[in-house]
């Protein structure tokens, strides 16, 4: 039985996928974590360098992780430098793996160094983007797929086994999945208006508020209800093929109106939309996008037969 | 070669997935077997698992050694990373550390010798130094549904009634006498 379900894991581990998936990650993850992260990397003296408040060591205190003091300005700026560089040219395609790693690296450091401005982007974009380092992203698409092609290499394949794919396809639903229980075993059971109980915080934007005075609270119970099947149930929902694109589309709303409701938390809304984008887009949506690129794949080699 | 590195990172993403899930439903079994600042990076899924009780706004005060009166200290500043929300640095090191004495003795330090210095515009004037701060919470009630509702803003603090704020720090009174250059029996 063990041996049977072993071997079922490694045969979808080892299935190819289509290498658009990382790299539409590799694409879009980069510019939300560095737009998440533009307020701080503007104060980044007071952010990671010694020109703002910084939290004594507290020894073995369960609130800080790690004691990280605070930085020289010339090394914050560094790592704000470092992390910029690294993450466009992630985006871009250029030198991706070790760039990559470098922007994996600034980002781990940044969450350790100030838990202040350590959000869930904070401590998920480290392993979202260790995922990218260890896949083949920027094979196909970016500019060093472009230089390579322009000088005879092989055109990269369409579908290919790769295990940072289905990392970035399970992360999701275990976080959901998680989640989903946490909620259940806090308030969301036994509190019919959770929901409504936090719009009424600083991150309350105006959609936040209008839908607030509109909505009567039934809705609110109800948006809660079906946020925790979701979240409780993802596995099913996500791991059964016919729920799939019914998940998907639920997944993209409730984040879309995470999002649009909870100012600041956009950044993340969009790193789970990314991931659920890539992860769960049906085949068939992915090929007008293979079919731009195939197009894309073609024209240096078609320049240089021309010029031969 | 390759096929260990496979391996290797296979069962590293068994233990990230492991410990997200872990983490996320509430167990410790993940902080007791691995670093806390490995385990800090599983804290990623147990996203509002509770009800607000109220809204809830940190504020400083300071304690203007001229006038002998504590007046609203607008800590943005000070602090200024996604100002009047509370995602703002001022809101977290109150979120998590207000009953941490050590990191509220520092706060204080910090904010006293920040307006002291005269660096920036803080509501209380550069030219009158503080000798101590006053950190509280603002717990602002949660409306009904149904009842009228107000959009969420940072109003002064002398418009909350005294029941919402919840005092968690003062500067000693020997202190703010030693920083004002006063008698301790001068100081409220």
């Amino acid at each position: 039985m063990i041996d049977v379900a072993f071997r079922r894991i490694s045969q979808w581990l080892d299935e190819p996928v289509s290498t658009l998936r990382i790299e539409i990650v590799r694409v879009l993850a980069p510019p939300i974590v560095l737009a998440f992260m533009s307020a701080r990397i503007a104060h980044v003296g007071e952010w990671i360098g010694d020109a703002g408040f910084r939290v004594p060591d507290l020894g073995d205190d369960w609130r800080q992780p790690l004691y990280v003091p605070a930085l020289p300005m010339w090394a914050a700026d560094t790592i704000g430098v470092l992390m910029v560089a690294s993450g466009l040219a992630v985006m871009l395609g250029v030198r991706t793996r070790p760039s990559a790693l470098v922007f994996a690296a600034t980002l781990a450091f940044v969450a350790l160094s100030d838990r202040l401005a350590a959000f869930t982007v904070s401590k998920l974009s480290p392993a979202i983007i260790l995922a990218v380092a260890l896949s083949p992203a920027g094979s196909r698409l970016g500019i060093d797929a472009y230089w390579k092609r322009r000088h005879g290499g092989k055109r990269p394949k369409k579908l290919k086994p790769v295990g940072a794919t289905r990392f970035l396809q399970l992360l999701p639903v275990v976080m959901y999945s998680a989640s989903g229980i946490a909620k259940a075993r806090g308030d969301w059971l036994s509190v019919p208006l959770v929901l409504w109980s936090q719009l009424h915080s600083s991150l309350q934007t105006p959609i936040a508020f209008a839908l607030a005075t509109v909505l009567p609270a039934w809705t609110w119970t109800l948006f809660q209800g079906l946020v925790l099947a979701f979240e409780v149930f993802a596995p099913l929902w996500f791991g059964l093929r016919r729920t799939r694109p019914f998940a998907l589309v639920f997944g993209l709303g409730m984040h879309a109106m995470i999002g649009l409701m909870f100012g600041p938390v956009i950044w993340f809304a969009l790193l789970m939309m990314t991931l659920l984008v890539a992860g769960y887009l049906p085949e068939r949506f992915l090929v007008p996008v293979e079919a731009v690129v195939k197009r894309w794949e073609k024209k240096p080699a078609a320049k240089k037969a021309t010029v031969e | 070669m390759r096929r260990f590195g496979r391996i290797l990172v296979r069962v590293l993403a068994v233990v990230y997935f492991a410990g997200v899930w872990l983490d996320g439903i509430g167990t410790t079994i993940d902080s007791k077997l691995l670093p806390r600042a490995v385990v800090y990076f599983f804290q990623v899924s147990a996203l509002f698992p509770l009800a607000a009780r109220a809204t809830i706004d940190y504020r400083a005060e300071g304690w203007v050694c001229s006038e002998k009166r504590w007046a609203e200290l607008d800590t943005t500043p000070y602090f200024p990373i996604d100002t009047h929300s509370k995602e703002n640095r001022f809101n977290r090191v109150m979120h998590f550390a207000r009953e941490n004495h050590k990191v509220m003795a520092a706060l204080d330090e910090y904010l006293v010798h920040q307006h002291n210095t005269g660096s920036s515009d803080d509501d209380i004037a550069r030219d009158k130094p503080i000798g101590g701060v006053r950190l509280m919470s603002l717990r602002i009630p949660i409306p009904e549904v149904g009842s009228h509702i107000e959009r969420f803003s940072q109003r002064p603090l002398a418009d909350y009634p005294e029941d919402q704020r919840k005092r968690f720090y003062y500067t000693p009174r020997s202190k703010r006498a030693e920083r004002c250059g006063v008698r301790v029996e001068t100081v409220e």
